[in-house]
């Protein structure tokens, strides 16, 4: 057989192989060019198609946030000229709830953010009826783009109240005189962390049912390893608890005379 | 002929009668009523007085006493903006020319120390009449670490009690109190504190300060006293935030207070190893937090004390003022959650308790180590001040 392959290979003259060579050759760059052609042209089409839902979504963006800027620059100065922080501050409106910037400065910036959203709603409007009349990108972004901006608001406000919560979760606990206070302030922060991405990744809709699996499994660790370090290490406060409730109904030991009892940190009068 | 006497058929002329003081009884308990109005009466005749008071009062103990019904209210061991509107209220309806408000306990203050604080008041000599009570040295310690020496430093008032639950007012300081008890409460605030002292100073009114010995101060009922603490804190930085204009300004203070050495202690001493261990707790969790709002050095110092043991802790007097200070300018600035700050105060505070111990252990009369510190404050002032006008350029 090999034989017989190698007659036939020399019996072919060397110009008609050279011939056929180039020929595929021309034919292979030909279907390339074409296939190129009419990706780059389906690209262009895809581009085309796209572009005036992505210039409406950046016009409906810049036009919001102009008039956030606009609406937020006024209401500042009405707000300065009212003296509303002084009016505030005088009423004592803010006492318990006490943000770190000035009242009116935050009404200002929540209007121009408002304004930005809306602008966001609106551009992810118009860009979507312009991806529905072009209907050639792929279905599945879609909802990541309109979801995400829920998604980087659920973020924001979940880090924000993580960090709150532990702090206030340790400050307690210190006064509290726990030893554990770190830790605790810790456990709730990744709580409320873990909690948050979560529900972000619900609100994307990503990874389904292994994010819910992932979820449970990590918060009922955290609420495990929680429990038993205050079921652990709270054994000093239950039983200094306890030992006041003997105390208040009288079943304690009495102390030996003569023994200057120290005086409990709590007994201490402070007013 | 018979002759009608004509003088028994005039009728007499009913003798005027002059209230002159309205007291008004916050909270008392019933069973300490009936001694509270025979130690009033000791003092004044009874035709002379109004006492207003929730609960009833047997006539015929006190046949000539005019009593005046109050609604009753929320018990309260403070003195509560409803309890000022409804003294200046009755008072003026009863054309009344001086008050005294009686807090819960009030009856076991003795007859003269309440003419004392009534007195002053009825001659016109002075617009409030602030008690200064004789409290055992594990009592009053809040007053004496951040009220009294914040108060001293910044309104023009030696008052050693500015958040004191008996009271003498003028109708005019009454009348100052009321309206700023109808603001917060307009406000849904009704269980706001007030401060007499800053108002009278404020107002320039006349404000005395009367020793009136010992008394049991009522403590809160609420088990959360850091909770409390805070609360009352941030009730006192608040009011002094609104009356920043005024205590900005350089004022003539009033003679130094000689305090009288007080009795030896026999209350047991307190244990000062759970407090310092609670410090340096405090110390390991809280930095982070405390760096917020203490320049660097507040916190070198902090450092140090937590490195001492619990017999040698002391707490320098300038660093205390200082970290009062720096909290009440955070308390200003919102650098955190008001309710954070606040609450990390309250184991710098334990702290100071700690070392005002320590320090009275040593031989050191308590009242003047208090009068020491509150010196500090005074002294330091300059301090608060430029951090107040400047908070980002002076920050030592």
């Amino acid at each position: 057989m090999q034989n017989a392959l190698a007659i036939i290979l020399q019996t072919v003259p060397d110009n008609t192989m050279q011939s056929v060579v180039n020929t595929d050759n021309a034919s292979i760059w030909h279907h390339m060019s074409d296939a190129l052609h009419e990706s780059f042209y389906r690209v262009l089409t895809l581009l085309i198609a796209i572009l005036p839902g992505i210039l409406a979504f950046f016009v409906a963006l810049t036009i919001f946030a102009l008039i956030g800027m606009a609406v937020s620059a006024v209401l500042r100065r009405i707000l300065s000229l009212a003296k509303f922080d002084s009016y505030l501050t005088r009423i004592r409106a803010t006492a318990d709830w006490a943000p770190t910037t000035p009242p009116s400065e935050i009404i200002a910036r929540a209007s121009f953010w408002a304004f930005v959203l809306l602008g966001l709603i609106i551009g992810v409007s118009a860009f979507e009826a312009s991806y529905a009349t072009a209907a050639v990108l792929p279905i599945s972004l879609m909802p990541y783009l309109t979801h995400a901006v829920g998604a980087i608001f659920l973020l924001i406000a979940g880090t924000l109240i993580a960090r709150f919560l532990a702090r206030s979760v340790l400050i307690g606990a210190v006064n509290a005189h726990l030893q554990y206070a770190r830790f605790l302030s810790l456990g709730v922060k990744w709580l409320v962390l873990v909690l948050t991405a979560a529900m972000v990744l619900d609100h994307l809709e990503v990874g389904g049912v292994v994010v819910e699996l992932a979820f449970g499994i990590l918060f009922g660790g955290i609420v495990l390893t929680l429990s038993l370090a205050i079921g652990l290490g709270s054994r000093d406060l239950v039983s200094r608890s306890l030992e006041r409730n003997v105390d208040r109904t009288g079943e304690h030991a009495v102390p030996p005379a003569n023994y200057p009892a120290p005086i409990p940190d709590d007994s201490l009068r402070h007013f | 002929m018979a002759t009608a006497d004509s003088i028994s058929d005039i009728p007499a002329p009913s003798t005027p009668r002059d209230p002159g003081l309205l007291v008004f009884l916050a909270d008392t308990p019933p069973e300490q009523l009936e001694q509270l109005i025979a130690n009033l009466t000791s003092s004044y005749p009874a035709e002379s007085l109004i006492i207003a008071t929730a609960d009833a009062v047997p006539p015929h103990s006190w046949p000539n006493l005019r009593i005046v019904p109050v609604p009753a209210t929320p018990p309260s061991w403070m003195l509560t903006p409803a309890h000022f509107m409804k003294a200046y209220q009755l008072a003026s309806e009863n054309d009344a020319r001086a008050i005294l408000v009686l807090g819960p306990g009030a009856a076991s203050l003795r007859p003269s120390a309440l003419a004392e604080l009534a007195n002053p008041v009825i001659a016109a000599a002075t617009d409030l009449a602030i008690p200064c009570y004789d409290l055992p040295r594990h009592a009053g310690l809040f007053n004496s670490a951040i009220l009294y020496p914040l108060t001293r430093a910044l309104f023009p008032s030696r008052a050693r009690y500015p958040l004191a639950i008996d009271l003498g007012l003028s109708l005019r300081m009454a009348e100052r109190l009321a309206l700023a008890a109808q603001r917060s409460t307009t406000f849904n605030q009704g269980d706001a504190l007030l401060w007499p002292t800053s108002e009278a100073a404020v107002a320039g009114f006349a404000v005395n300060e009367f020793s009136v010995g010992r008394r049991e101060i009522p403590q809160p009922a609420e088990n959360d006293i850091n909770a409390i603490l805070a609360s009352v804190t941030g009730s006192l930085f608040a009011d002094i935030e609104a009356k920043a204009a005024f205590w900005q300004r350089p004022r003539q203070f009033p003679p130094p207070r000689y305090p009288a050495p007080q009795l030896p202690a026999t209350d047991p001493a307190p244990d000062i190893g759970s407090m310092f261990n609670a410090f340096q707790l405090a110390f390991a969790n809280l930095q982070e937090i405390w760096s917020l709002v203490l320049p660097p050095n507040a916190l070198l110092g902090l450092k140090r004390l937590s490195a001492a043991n619990a017999a040698s802790f002391r707490m320098n007097d300038a660093l205390w003022s200082r970290i009062v200070f720096d909290f009440l300018l955070a308390y200003r600035l919102r650098t955190i959650n008001r309710g954070h700050l606040l609450g990390a105060l309250i184991p710098l505070y334990r702290a100071w308790v700690a070392s005002h111990f320590n320090i009275t252990a040593s031989g050191t009369d308590p009242e003047r180590h208090i009068e020491a510190a509150a010196a500090t404050f005074e002294a330091e002032k300059p301090y608060l001040l430029s951090r107040w006008r400047w908070p980002d350029r002076f920050n030592p």
